[in-house]
């Protein structure tokens, strides 16, 4: 437990590095001087004349060896300073600190859209496996995956903002602006929670101790409640974890099909503008809470796995 | 264990798997009929559309750059069977070129993915040690990764185009496949057959072609299957945003995404391309879970792989 613990954070250590390296090396990666790209981002000035941008490259620094200028990146990095936006001349932090919360607040609305679904039906699908209603469920979730988020919110915006009136078409200032994109984003998370659950559940349900609970009288329904269910989860949760952590910044499609200000946006208009700040500070962050969220949830799973818990009580 | 309740005889071999001498077409229709009805109809699907792209230069209609301003947004029609598009094209020889660069692109980091993924994921499963070590910490430290956001950054450095997308697919891509072959490999070498074949003196070679390369590869292939679509969706998303694919060169996403302007004149435009893409990951998809529960039910019928007569 202590052990894997430990190699868990050695890893998490390893990724962030690597990805900062990878970050740092971004400008000079990219087409262009990296020296100019720099102070660009440092100064938040484009058109400095050739005198200027000689001293600034000794005043900022930039003429010493890379591995300290790594260092001292890495250093201003870890303070939050990832310099200015080469679009919005504003420091990057700021603009990340709030597409981030708003990408977790979709993220967690669609998750948990997802998994209210999930859970009925993959416990449905197991308690008959290979029955019509098992492969009907198989079925319709598989399908789920094959429909890209691209197709479905137009014509969602389509049916329920232009037409029918219902719903909002893009934006990000009321409530009903979640509905939409959470309810596209939560499809393909429903099909591989259905997709866990089921294979959990039918995993649980052939255990002695459901054996037991139904030969001591108790009903399908209360054994699946009392009993199932709660062994079947950290397999879901896992995934709930990996899902949370691949949709902050992972949904760029719907997040600028419906204008809603998150990550996935501002990294793709980092992209489409070229703002070498904003795209190395979004990738790092990304990164840096994928990473913390999937080994949070690997030492919660290595800290209430039943099984580990099941062999200690024995 | 229902492993340990099976009778210790080795079983007979269906008619399918016995190595009959039949002629190859009678052998492939009884191999066929083995299958599960989705693998029948997904395949089907899927030969139709891969049919109808590679034939695209003869049935094409028309040019699909072709524009002809005075029938702009045309309805479906004797002429334009699908109608035209905000620049007069035709809709269906469009959907047709613009295929070839989905399906392509999709099927080509398929390939690349999974012949490295299960490559690698076997090699670090025999070499163990170090090799192992470097090859499964690799794979964490790219999973750990949103897709997109590795293919944005690639795109920031190379800048967009068919084979930026085909590398960014590919740097991710192969990291599934590596897990799954290396928890394979090193499963089915803890498998009884295996050390019996060892006790009956068969040589590596043999063990290795014989036993643990087909039983690596049949879930291996479900699993590629049930990727396909993902690629295709995720090569659309980028076409789609502009980033893909590049104008005058055009597919299925970023037909859509042209399309969206006009959407509500004619919700046509949209809904065909989209259309499209979500078949042909359907019919791929349904290939594979057929092909999946196709391994779990010979799992349950024949636990213990049959061994060889030798």
């Amino acid at each position: 437990m202590l052990r894997s613990a430990i190699r868990r954070c050695v890893v998490m250590l390893l990724t962030l590095l690597t990805v900062s390296v990878l970050a740092f090396a971004l400008p000079y990666m990219t087409p262009g001087d990296p020296v100019r790209s720099i102070i660009r981002a440092r100064v938040a000035d484009f058109a400095v004349d050739p005198q200027t941008a000689a001293d600034l490259t000794v005043k900022l620094g930039l003429d010493r060896p890379l591995a300290v200028q790594y260092l001292d990146w890495l250093g201003q990095a870890a303070r939050g300073n990832f310099g200015f936006s080469y679009t919005s001349k504003l420091p990057v932090a700021g603009q990340i600190g709030s597409a981030l919360r708003v990408s977790a607040t979709l993220a967690l609305v669609a998750l948990a859209v997802a998994l209210l679904a999930a859970l009925p039906l993959g416990t449905i699908a197991a308690l008959r496996p290979a029955s019509m209603l098992d492969n009907a469920v198989t079925f319709v979730t598989q399908s789920l995956v094959a429909v890209p988020e691209y197709w479905l919110a137009p014509l969602a915006i389509l049916l329920f903002a232009l037409h029918l009136g219902w719903l909002p078409s893009a934006g990000w200032r009321e409530p009903a602006h979640v509905v939409m994109p959470a309810l596209v984003l939560a499809l393909r998370p429903l099909a591989y929670f259905t997709r866990v659950t089921r294979a959990a559940m039918l995993d649980v349900l052939n255990a002695p101790y459901i054996t037991a609970a139904r030969s001591r009288g108790l009903s399908m329904a209360r054994t699946v409640f009392a009993h199932a269910l709660r062994n079947a989860a950290p397999p879901v949760m896992t995934l709930f974890a990996v899902w949370l952590a691949g949709l902050i910044g992972g949904s760029v499609v719907v997040e600028v099909i419906f204008a809603v200000p998150g990550m996935g946006r501002l990294l793709y208009e980092a992209v489409v503008n070229s703002d070498l700040p904003l795209l190395q500070a979004g990738i790092v962050s990304i990164v840096a809470l994928a990473v913390l969220i999937n080994t949070l949830a690997d030492l919660a799973y290595l800290a209430f796995n039943p099984v580990l818990r099941s062999a200690r009580d024995a | 264990m229902p492993d340990t309740a099976l009778p210790l005889t080795p079983e007979t071999g269906t008619a399918a798997t016995l190595p009959a001498r039949r002629s190859p077409g009678a052998r492939l229709l009884a191999a066929l009929a083995a299958q599960h009805w989705w693998f029948l109809v997904g395949l089907a699907l899927f030969l139709a559309i891969a049919l109808a792209l590679l034939l695209t230069p003869w049935i094409a209609p028309f040019d699909p750059a072709a524009q002809n301003l005075r029938l702009r947004i045309a309805p479906p029609g004797a002429e334009h069977w699908l109608g035209t598009d905000h620049l007069g094209r035709d809709v269906l020889s469009r959907m047709l070129h613009g295929g070839q660069f989905s399906v392509s692109i999709a099927l080509l980091t398929l390939a690349l993915s999974a012949s490295i993924g299960t490559l690698l994921g076997a090699l670090s499963a025999r070499i163990g040690g170090l090799f192992d070590e470097f090859v499964m910490r690799t794979v964490d430290l790219l999973l750990s990764f949103p897709e997109v956001v590795v293919a944005l950054f690639l795109i920031a450095i190379l800048g967009p185009g068919y084979t930026t997308l085909v590398l960014a697919l590919t740097v991710v891509g192969w990291t599934p496949f590596a897990r799954m072959s290396r928890g394979l490999t090193l499963d089915v070498n803890r498998r009884d057959f295996i050390a019996a074949a060892e006790v009956l003196g068969c040589r590596r070679r043999f063990i290795v072609l014989r036993h643990v390369i087909p039983n690596v590869l049949r879930p291996i292939a479900a699993i590629t299957f049930l990727r396909f679509g993902h690629k295709l969706i995720t090569v659309g998303a980028l076409s789609f945003l502009g980033l893909g694919v590049q104008p005058p060169d055009s597919d299925w996403a970023a037909m859509l995404a042209d399309a969206r302007p006009y959407m509500e004149r004619q919700p046509l435009l949209a809904i065909l391309p989209g259309l499209a893409i979500f078949v042909t990951a359907l019919s791929v998809t349904m290939i594979g879970q057929g092909l999946e529960i196709g391994v779990d039910r010979r799992r349950r019928l024949h636990p213990a792989t049959r061994e060889p007569a030798a």
